[in-house]
């Protein structure tokens, strides 16, 4: 296998790419009492459309499907459900969907190789019927009711739907309670048998364990598999600059109204180190402008208009990004309002140099603490690495962005034609 | 490996070391007896102190305190656990040795930490006084947000109607609105020497330092000694309680209060824990498997326990019609527990699905904190290896036992509709 080596952490990561096509990834942690590993195919919610590999036409299947697929994972052929099979070797399995990719994972506490030798295999084992397939229908419709009454997951997907005319991000990762009605276990292994080629998938695994050993075990449980020559062609609609909508206002019986205001990122359509470098640069960029220590939010905490519950964030993917800031607020457009001519004067005025100082400070700092949760660690890596990003690179880009850099990437990302405004209101 | 220094009749330092992990997590907890007239006063103190003191005179300074130590990170709130209303404040860093000039992270962390307590200015600010009100109202109101958090809420709320444990962790709308600044500044320089203070550190940390750091704190302060507060479990003889409310949602949430009979201090206790964890506790549960799994009426079903009130809550979201059909199933799987209708596997893999949950605070500091606390809060004393132990010798016939004395007190459910 091949190292990989960070000099600050002190931290090895082992890469090898199997004949399968499937990319597996070591990373030994001495001294954890908890192993985790998490198996991911590169398929989300945005993979509607798709061209298969060796086919001439496009296939179009239903919104949801990947998740719906997720859930179906665990049935086994015997009648049996796969978390009775990790239970009984103390693993705790799950699973997620996003919009750019469905995991498996289990963490364990003993029995680990036990543990992993089950999870290879269920995800390679698909098993569908039109029985089984029918039952999953009233699990995920009462998935998709408690996310109808989830105010935050509203606002949102309302944000999203301002920002996107086309991009599918903008649709429910889960689907509609009609759209999966048309699902069925053919449609199923059609996904499956595109997506989950292990040329498409990455094992991460991670914990107090031997490279050699886990690497033995992986290999003996990979099944069969002829690794796609040419890529699966993922059909996404053409997505215009201009953002769908500026603002959309939804009532849920909440006490008090929520509020999601961001940009689009229309500087899109690559991967790999330059959007690392961006994403850093988003990193620094969001903490000057909207951090604890800002003027902005110290304004708007001391007006009244914020409280404690605010954050932001920069998301980063190849063919879509944004900033996002949420929080809740007695008079959102007063926040929007404020906000937008913030950065209107910052326009004028340029950004602080000590800011960037200090605020780079912080990136060290959660840089180191990302080695901490090695679950999360894994989620990053594996999504980073989707992305064709080695988390290994992140510190040496970290060194090289400077002032000008974050400058630059202000006047880009910051500008409020692409600014919309998502709102919770209390009915 | 905890280690507990004294620094004065009221307060504790407990150091917990951990060097795998590249951070040093510390937390200071002020114990009060959960009062009804102190609630509110204790519910928005942590966000008052949080405002600035001699060290930091401002928010927006005690940022920047904390961005020069490479972005530590800090909280202040409240917890409710049992009877114990406890004043929280948390803070985490990137080890000393990850520092890259040599700077005392962790020294710094606490210096704040103690100015922020006992270094506080002269007086209240004004304008972060009621800003700081008018968020802890907000606060209050927000609980019906979340409506899965809401139920059970509500439910545990109905409870413990009568005793103590139905004081609002976050206070009351009415107390906040009447409370002055003086009035809160006078309660702040009586409890922080007239209360149990635990300070954690768990990390890679030189504890001499830290506890210097602590010391320099409290110069000057004259304390009197307090005890904790005790906790009892809930117990009452009335027929079960039924609740519905209606709201606009989708979904309809059930929650079932039951009332276990055990303290966390009792013999039996870790039978149920396991007996909790084979009913509802995980994926490999009764609830999971029967609920979610054969019946698919809902997406979630469980069940958790409240060791210091003795209360177990089942929740679960489901469609309005199916709320007959969801409990009588809830009520069905707690009878074939009580019966003993329980296999190896199912004995097994809770055991498992606990032991496994324990070995990981291991990796984590914050609930290597967590349990600490709450080990002495329940008055058990124990270490996560002790638990796993006794977790291993509980028998099938132990967890039965257990759920014998288990009944239902308060049944809630929240709809979205008339009832038909």
């Amino acid at each position: 296998m091949e190292r990989i080596y960070d000099k600050l952490t002190g931290e090895s990561v082992y890469y090898k790419k199997h004949e399968s096509g499937l990319n597996i990834y070591i990373m030994p942690r001495a001294g954890y009492n908890s192993s985790y590993a998490i198996f991911g195919t590169k398929y989300g919610s945005v993979d509607s459309e798709f061209i298969v590999p060796g086919e001439a036409e496009a296939t179009k299947v239903p919104d949801g499907i990947a998740h719906y697929l997720e859930h179906k994972m665990f049935d086994q052929p015997d009648g049996s459900n796969v978390f009775d099979r990790f239970s009984k070797f103390g693993g705790e399995a799950n699973a997620f969907t996003s919009f750019n990719m469905t995991a498996y994972l289990f963490s364990a506490t003993r029995h680990f190789y036990e543990n992993l030798e089950t999870l290879l295999d269920y995800v390679q084992s698909p098993y569908f019927t039109k029985e089984s397939v029918e039952k999953e229908q009233g699990i995920i419709g009462q998935e998709i009711r408690m996310y109808d009454d989830n105010a935050p997951w509203r606002l949102f997907f309302n944000f999203l739907g301002l920002l996107y005319n086309n991009n599918p991000v903008k649709l429910d990762i889960a689907g509609t309670v009609e759209s999966i009605a048309e699902i069925d276990e053919k449609l199923l292994y059609k996904c499956y048998n595109t997506f989950y080629n292990l040329s498409n998938m990455t094992l991460f695994v991670t914990g107090d364990l031997n490279v050699e050993k886990t690497l033995r075990i992986i290999e003996r449980n990979i099944k069969n598999n002829e690794p796609f020559t040419e890529e699966i062609k993922r059909i996404y609609p053409e997505e215009p600059k201009q953002v769908a909508g500026k603002y959309k206002e939804q009532r849920i019986s909440v006490a008090t109204p929520m509020f999601m205001m961001g940009w689009k990122d229309n500087d899109v359509g690559y991967s790999g180190k330059p959007l690392l470098k961006k994403s850093i640069e988003m990193e620094i960029l969001v903490e000057m402008l909207f951090g604890k220590s800002s003027k902005l939010y110290n304004e708007l905490y001391d007006e009244g208009l914020i409280n404690q519950n605010f954050s932001f964030e920069y998301s980063p993917q190849i063919d879509y990004g944004y900033t996002a800031i949420d929080g809740e607020s007695k008079n959102p457009e007063a926040v929007y309002e404020k906000i937008t001519k913030y950065v209107d004067g910052l326009r004028e005025s340029g950004l602080c140099e000590d800011d960037f100082k200090r605020i780079k400070k912080i990136i060290w700092g959660d840089f180191i603490r990302s080695y901490n949760d090695i679950e999360g660690y894994a989620h990053s890596f594996l999504s980073m690495s989707f992305l064709d990003i080695s988390y290994f690179d992140y510190f040496d880009e970290y060194k090289k962005i400077t002032f000008e850099d974050v400058k630059k990437r202000f006047l880009q990302q910051f500008d409020n034609e692409y600014c919309v405004l998502s709102v919770i209101k209390p009915e | 490996m905890l280690k507990v220094i004294p620094i004065n009749d009221n307060i504790r330092l407990n150091y917990i070391p951990m060097d795998k992990l590249k951070t040093t997590s510390m937390g200071m907890y002020i114990h009060r007896k959960l009062k009804k007239e102190d609630a509110s006063k204790n519910a928005i103190l942590p966000h008052i102190l949080k405002r600035g003191c001699k060290l930091c005179s401002s928010s927006q300074e005690i940022a920047r305190y904390l961005e020069n130590l490479y972005g530590a990170k800090f909280s202040a709130g409240i917890g409710k656990r049992g009877d114990d209303h406890l004043l929280c404040f948390e803070f985490e860093t990137i080890s000393d040795k990850y520092a890259p000039r040599g700077e005392r992270l962790a020294a710094g962390v606490v210096k704040l930490m103690m100015s922020m307590v006992f270094g506080s200015l002269d007086e209240f600010d004004k304008d972060s006084f009621e800003q700081e009100r008018a968020n802890s109202i907000t606060k209050i109101e927000n609980i019906i947000n979340d409506k899965r958090i809401y139920a059970n809420y509500r439910c545990q709320e109905e409870m413990a109607r009568g005793d103590s444990f139905e004081i609002p962790r976050l206070g009351y709308v009415e107390d906040m609105k009447a409370l002055t600044r003086e009035e809160v500044y006078a309660y702040y320089k009586e409890i922080i020497v007239n209360s149990p203070i635990d300070i954690y550190v768990c990390g890679d940390a030189n504890i001499r330092e830290l506890e210097a750091e602590i010391r320099k704190g409290i110069e000057g302060f004259e304390f009197k000694k307090a005890e904790m507060p005790s906790c009892t479990i809930l117990r009452r003889n009335s027929q079960v309680k039924n609740i519905t409310e209606k709201l606009n949602v989708t979904q309809g949430k059930l929650s079932m209060g039951f009332l276990t009979d055990m303290k966390p201090t009792d013999e039996n206790y870790f039978a149920l824990l396991v007996a909790n964890a084979i009913f509802g506790g995980g994926a490999q549960s009764k609830l999971f498997n029967n609920v979610r799994e054969k019946l698919s009426l809902a997406y979630y079903a469980g069940s958790i326990l409240d060791k210091f009130k003795g209360i177990m809550m089942v929740n679960a979201g489901i469609e309005f019609d199916n709320f007959e059909k969801a409990y009588n199933e809830i009520m069905a799987q707690l009878d074939e527990m009580k019966k003993g209708n329980i296999t190896d596997l199912e004995l097994e893999a809770s055991k498992g699905f606990l032991i496994n949950s324990l070995t990981s605070y291991y990796d984590d500091q914050h609930s290597m904190i967590s349990f600490y606390l709450n080990e002495k809060i329940g008055q058990t004393f124990a270490d996560i290896d002790q638990c796993i132990e006794r977790i291993k010798l509980v028998t099938k016939a132990d967890a039965v036992d257990a759920m014998s004395d288990v009944k239902l007190d308060t049944v809630y459910f929240l709809t979205g509709r008339e009832e038909q």
